[in-house]
């Protein structure tokens, strides 16, 4: 076999959603509606582990937003019998993510934990990966932001600045699951323990609604959220198998309706 | 009727020209700036030299480098490590007369970086160090150094051929060293 043809086998596997099924870690998360409370704290703090610009009003008005984690909406009903559902949306890390089969440099691939990786320097902002995800949770650098002083003394070292023509997006806070390999290791352990890993959404939490660990350990705690009768996935139906689980807010009138 | 190319290429003549003039010069240029200014020895603040020291005295690198088995970065000594010594030896020199100016005015030496990597590259000394990775391996042989030059290329494809060679694990994956 050739190397060209060697290489367009690979390449076509590569295009394949879900193309990687074994995994190290399989990082999940599950976001309890029930004990949501809408209150935005995962986003601010998303904001200031993730080194996220302040975008501006100019820049929100065109519809180039920048949150990693947000609180998305639901108006129900006329007012005054208006109800208001809300649910906290970020990168959805699919095991079959149709946003790797698009991405022409392979910036964004699916690691062995389980992980929709994006590689910043690699990408060259086709933008292609956010008209392909379902869930609206890629982000476009349409700026190269800067931080005034004394601001710019309060960024994350461990995560990079993004610039001009980037496409970013949740990480699962990569730089705490590595930290926490990091420490593992240090400490003659193969393993992360459950628990040890914290992305900063799941660690501000006020209502631990957000619960982070590895799904494939039976005895973690995201792994005993799954088996929730309430569990579900957001756009289930695409076939994206997602790695953040949704537990459905109970309702006590939800038959009546 | 066909349209002659001619007239065009006639008119093209010169750009092209200027094109293939531009290009030669850029490598020209590239070339010349890598081999005559090629930045891998800078001039530093105090002309310390490692072969005195990891050379000839034989002071193993973490002695003054205490951070690189415990930290991500592998650490450079503070004045106060310097002065530990040079309070009593060789206080005569020129160099260290510079070192105790910087001691007395209770500032930081602003040594040049040699080894710079990338914002976006997470390189974790204590990985290397606990792995039994020589220093030698990537910085050079520091220890016949008088003024310290950067040998290895620290480019992606060098990281990944030491990672093959020695079967890291995962550690072909962008996310591994990537940030």
């Amino acid at each position: 076999m050739s190397f060209i043809d060697q290489f367009a086998e690979q390449w076509q596997a590569y295009r394949k959603p879900g193309y990687y099924d074994k995994f190290d870690y399989a990082w999940t998360m599950t976001i309890d509606l029930d004990r949501c409370t809408g209150c935005e704290a995962c986003v601010t703090a998303c904001q200031a582990e993730n080194n996220l610009p302040i975008v501006g009003e100019e820049e929100i008005a065109k519809g180039r937003t920048m949150h990693w984690i947000r609180i998305e909406r639901y108006w129900e009903g006329e007012y005054p019998d208006i109800k208001l559902r809300f649910i906290p949306m970020l990168c959805q890390q699919c095991d079959a993510a149709p946003c790797e089969t698009v991405c022409p440099v392979s910036a964004t691939y699916h690691n062995q934990d389980g992980l929709n990786a994006q590689v910043y320097n690699r990408c060259i902002g086709t933008r292609a990966c956010a008209v392909y995800c379902p869930y609206e949770v890629r982000y476009f650098n349409y700026q190269t932001h800067h931080w005034d002083t004394p601001l710019d003394q309060q960024l994350n070292p461990d995560v990079t600045v993004r610039e001009k023509g980037v496409m970013e997006k949740c990480t699962f806070c990569i730089q705490r699951i590595r930290l926490a390999k990091d420490t593992a290791k240090d400490d003659g352990r193969r393993r992360v323990r459950d628990g040890e890993v914290q992305p900063a959404c799941v660690q501000t939490c006020p209502t631990e609604a957000l619960v982070f660990g590895d799904r494939q350990d039976p005895d973690s705690a995201v792994a005993k959220q799954l088996n929730d009768p309430r569990a579900y996935r957001v756009l289930e139906e695409l076939n994206t198998a997602p790695s953040v689980v949704y537990l459905k807010k109970v309702e006590v009138d939800a038959g009546a309706r | 009727m066909g349209v002659s190319i001619v007239p065009t290429l006639r008119v093209l003549k010169p750009a092209a020209l200027i094109g293939v003039v531009g290009l030669v010069g850029m490598f020209a240029g590239y070339w010349a700036n890598a081999t005559f200014f090629p930045g891998t020895t800078p001039v530093q603040p105090i002309n310390f030299s490692h072969r005195i020291h990891a050379g000839d005295f034989e002071i193993p690198c973490q002695y003054c480098h205490t951070q690189a088995r415990r930290s991500i970065s592998a650490g450079v000594p503070s004045v106060n490590k310097c002065v530990g010594c040079h309070n009593e030896v060789a206080t005569d020199r020129p160099e260290i007369r510079k070192l105790m100016n910087y001691w007395v005015n209770k500032d930081p030496i602003p040594w040049i970086k040699v080894h710079d990597l990338p914002d976006f590259v997470y390189f974790p000394h204590k990985r290397h160090v606990q792995a039994n990775i020589e220093c030698q391996s990537c910085h050079g042989p520091v220890q016949t150094m008088d003024v310290v030059t950067r040998i290895a290329p620290l480019q992606m494809g060098w990281c990944r051929d030491c990672h093959l060679e020695n079967e890291v694990q995962h550690g072909q994956d962008c996310l591994t060293c990537h940030k």
